[in-house]
């Protein structure tokens, strides 16, 4: 390949990348960062799928599954487990969600601060990239089966933990945000 | 130049003309400052270059540097547009402009300096380097608006409708540019480097012969697409500018101090997790 065909499959490839990014998106269910300060307690995430956890815990057991394979017929059982299967991989992408959640919320935190550490934010990029990589990889081996199903269940307890350490952000902010609106206002 | 090129050139200075009537009238000039420089350079480029022609002939030395170096000067103005895109809106929010100004900065100053290495003891020094600096300079223009785009999406931010317009005409035109300067370049590089020498055999005439056809081509197509950028600007301002946004109330800097590294922790104790589930 010579320098012609690189430079204009580079300027094209940049450019539709441009583009892309040029057409304008529907609004995320994330408020956008300049209205953050007006609604706090509205702004941030929660874990929202950590409602599921007990019955996502129930039907990812080891013990619903021996029970199945002792107790019903094998096309039954079989059907089952792929069930299972496809509720894990739905339960992998609510934590998906809770993820990006997170971490548009350490962004939202970012914009709006008036100092902004290079490595903080380096550091979450990259981490952002190595889940989406991971991500893939265990949402690959899931589908193909390959995943014991209750190895999920220690991702269900971080994100449980998760979801606390979440609501406790929340209060933290909104805390520091009024007493900064307290202070403007009384000096 | 052939008659489709001037007709095209004379209807590129009317679209000109019509977009510096708009800008002035919409007083984008209060908004964007550079931006409406930019175009009333186009304006003083293409009369400046029509000029040139008239005075000294098309195919004259002095037409050709007058070319060379009003393109050039069109570069760099633009370029000013592009940082002024960059700060129009970030600069609002201080910690993330105070992160990505200096990033956007050395990106630009290693496509500028990538253009001067480049374009060092090549043959017909002022059309090459003009040619490898606008080229760098365009290729520069769409990575910078890319990289500015990126990081407003990842920050949650949206840029205005205006400044998204205008960027994507800049973006338009430059990777056209891209694609025309590297062709033409290598032209240039090619069998043509005697071009404005003495030296021109009939070999040589039947090679410029082929060479002008084909920056025929390149003319038209870099006129079409500039001014089907010009349109898209035209068409940007064809309604007042809207008010500018309020400055958004910054958190106090401790919120980050605190939490981004609370973040970043759980963020990264989720990725150990996955690394777990995947390990045999």
């Amino acid at each position: 390949m010579n320098e012609l065909t690189i430079v204009i499959l580079l300027a094209i490839g940049v450019s539709g990348i441009l583009l892309w990014l040029l057409i304008p998106r529907h609004k995320s269910s994330m408020p956008a960062a300049s209205s953050f300060p007006a609604n706090v307690n509205n702004a941030l995430p929660t874990a929202k799928h950590y409602g599921y956890f007990p019955q996502i815990r129930q039907a990812l057991s080891v013990a619903d599954s021996i029970y199945l394979r002792e107790n019903a017929p094998p096309h039954v059982a079989r059907q089952a487990l792929r069930e299972r299967r496809a509720v894990a991989r739905r339960f992998l992408e609510g934590l998906h969600e809770d993820f990006s959640n997170l971490a548009r919320l350490g962004r939202m935190i970012a914009a709006l601060s008036p100092e902004v550490s290079r490595e903080q934010e380096t550091e979450r990029l990259i981490l952002s990239l190595k889940f989406q990589v991971l991500y893939s990889l265990v949402w690959l081996r899931l589908s193909a089966g390959s995943l014991p199903l209750d190895q999920l269940e220690h991702l269900t307890g971080l994100v449980g933990r998760l979801a606390t350490r979440m609501d406790a952000a929340m209060a933290q902010v909104s805390a520091l945000s009024v007493s900064q609106l307290s202070g403007d206002v009384g000096g | 130049m052939n008659r489709l090129e001037t007709l095209l050139t004379w209807l590129s200075v009317a679209f000109i003309i019509v977009l510096c009537g708009f800008a002035f009238v919409r007083k984008a000039q209060r908004a964007l400052p550079f931006f409406v420089a930019y175009t009333c350079t186009l304006l003083a480029n293409a009369f400046g270059v029509s000029l040139a022609y008239k005075l000294f002939g098309f195919r004259s030395l002095a037409a050709y540097y007058c070319y060379w170096i009003l393109l050039l000067l069109n570069a760099g103005m633009r370029s000013l547009a592009i940082a002024e895109l960059c700060r129009y809106k970030l600069r609002a929010y201080k910690g993330i402009w105070g992160l990505v100004w200096r990033a956007l900065a050395g990106f630009s100053l290693l496509f500028f300096l990538h253009a001067a290495f480049d374009a060092w003891g090549q043959p017909n020094h002022l059309a090459m380097y003009s040619l490898t600096l606008d080229r760098d300079l365009d290729f520069a223009s769409v990575a910078i608006l890319a990289a500015l785009l990126l990081i407003h999406n990842y920050y949650g931010l949206s840029l205005e409708p205006l400044q998204r317009t205008i960027a994507a005409g800049i973006c338009l035109v430059c990777a056209v540019d891209v694609i025309g300067d590297t062709i033409v370049g290598n032209l240039f590089t090619g069998y043509l480097f005697p071009f404005f020498g003495a030296n021109q055999n009939s070999i040589g005439s039947a090679v410029i012969h082929f060479y002008g056809r084909i920056n025929d081509l390149w003319s038209t197509i870099h006129l079409i697409f500039f001014m089907a950028a010009i349109g898209v600007w035209c068409y940007a301002l064809r309604r007042p500018l809207p008010a500018r946004a309020e400055a958004p109330e910054l958190l106090p800097v401790e919120v980050y101090r605190e939490l981004s590294p609370a973040i970043n922790m759980r963020l990264a104790t989720f990725n150990d997790r996955l690394v777990e589930l995947l390990k045999p």
